[in-house]
């Protein structure tokens, strides 16, 4: 199993921080290979550049600073991401990785007479998403849990028909106890040890 | 009124370029006071840093002198209107970096004795939001419009329930003829003219 993760919180010893690490320890048991975009670590651009949104229907070697982004992406078959969501969505900067390496003839592809994008990722079988939400789950229903139908629907339709998608969320996370974030991490440990095993 | 147009494009010859100034115009020309943050042409910074998540659930979240104006300018504002080009079903990331950075705790929203989030906002009468998508409507409505969504909801929880809400979108723009434009643009013009 190739895994791509995409890790976006700007301190590493945070929650979020834990539950990648264990992203890292999970595939590391079940010797799945694993590639990951640190964004804050890597201090990855969090703003598509003027640059780069006229080059948006052009190939992607005129953009070869993101060569490398790309190459990850066609290679992995799961794209891992963790994220504390933040005003119901991704936060900046990972929302400027899916605005800046979903490139064209990456991640989709534009046949001449189309009404609308085609999806290019057919390598990816299965995205998950491990989040943190301050909020109750209620409260994130109202506001539409934009960021979860930003990865299941709006990425997924670029993915492999047969994609599936895992949301592992905690809510409510600002007035957690120890006990409950520790049961949380369990439950993710469990679900990825089953998802990496296959 | 005081009113806030938040304005996130790269490109000064865009589409988007042309919705900010019909509304910038449309709204000078019925005498209110305009503040426009044209994010990109005045660089901000999109992600929030380890020193504001370190502060955030702080006395003073805001430590950065570009967020703090920005965040006064909100909280005398009548009207906010958010303007954006959609991307992956959402906001760009320099407008989801704003919201994070300046509509902090103190600013958009305080916690109560429970820790609940309670409303800062109430004074802001309208909540506009102008966007163009390069899909049709239908296929948005089915990825679901995620930026509208936080712009017309989530926000809802920092400006109360008595806003009104306006979404003005330009649907399927790749297809679009030159008269769709130009009568989008008007539709613009006329509803900010209009905003009271």
């Amino acid at each position: 199993m190739n895994i791509l993760l995409v890790f976006a919180h700007p301190n590493p010893a945070s929650f979020s921080g834990a539950l990648r690490d264990l992203v890292l320890s999970c595939a590391e048991k079940t010797s799945c290979e694993l590639r990951q975009h640190d964004l804050y670590d890597t201090e990855f651009s969090a703003a598509l550049s003027a640059n780069e949104w006229t080059l948006h229907r052009s190939a992607p070697d005129t953009k070869p600073h993101l060569a490398e982004f790309y190459a990850d992406l066609q290679w992995c078959d799961t794209l891992v991401f963790v994220y504390p969501t933040w005003w119901s969505g991704q936060p900046a900067i990972a929302k400027a990785w899916l605005d800046r390496v979903l490139a064209k003839d990456v991640a989709w592809t534009f046949p001449e007479g189309a009404s609308r994008i085609h999806g290019n990722l057919k390598n990816v079988k299965r995205i998950a998403a491990i989040t943190t939400h301050g909020s109750s789950k209620w409260v994130n229903v109202l506001e539409g849990e934009a960021g979860k139908r930003t990865l299941s629907r709006g990425l997924r339709v670029l993915c492999s028909w047969r994609c599936r998608f895992t949301w592992l969320a905690m809510y409510g996370v600002d007035n957690s106890t120890r006990y409950e974030r520790n049961k949380f991490t369990q439950q993710v440990e469990r679900r990825l040890m089953r998802m990496f095993h296959h | 009124m005081n009113v806030v147009v938040v304005f996130a494009h790269p490109s000064a010859d865009s589409f988007g370029q042309a919705i900010c100034s019909t509304a910038v115009s449309a709204l000078e020309s019925s005498g209110h006071n305009v503040s426009l943050m044209a994010l990109y042409q005045s660089h901000f910074t999109a992600a929030m840093s380890r020193e504001e998540w370190l502060a955030y659930h702080g006395d003073q979240p805001a430590i950065d002198p570009t967020v703090q104006s920005h965040g006064e300018l909100v909280r005398k504002a009548d009207a906010l209107i958010f303007i954006y080009p959609t991307w992956w079903s959402g906001l760009p990331s320099i407008m989801k970096g704003w919201l994070e950075r300046v509509l902090v705790s103190g600013v958009a929203f305080h916690f109560n004795k429970k820790d609940k989030v309670r409303p800062s906002l109430k004074q802001v009468r309208h909540l506009v939001g102008i966007s163009t998508y390069g899909s049709p409507h239908t296929y948005i409505t089915l990825m679901n419009d995620n930026g509208r969504r936080i712009i017309m909801r989530a926000l809802r929880v920092c400006t109360g329930w008595r806003t009104k809400r306006t979404w003005l979108g330009m649907y399927n723009m790749g297809n679009s003829t030159s008269e769709q434009r130009d009568e989008f643009l008007q539709r613009v013009h006329k509803t900010l003219r209009e905003l009271s």
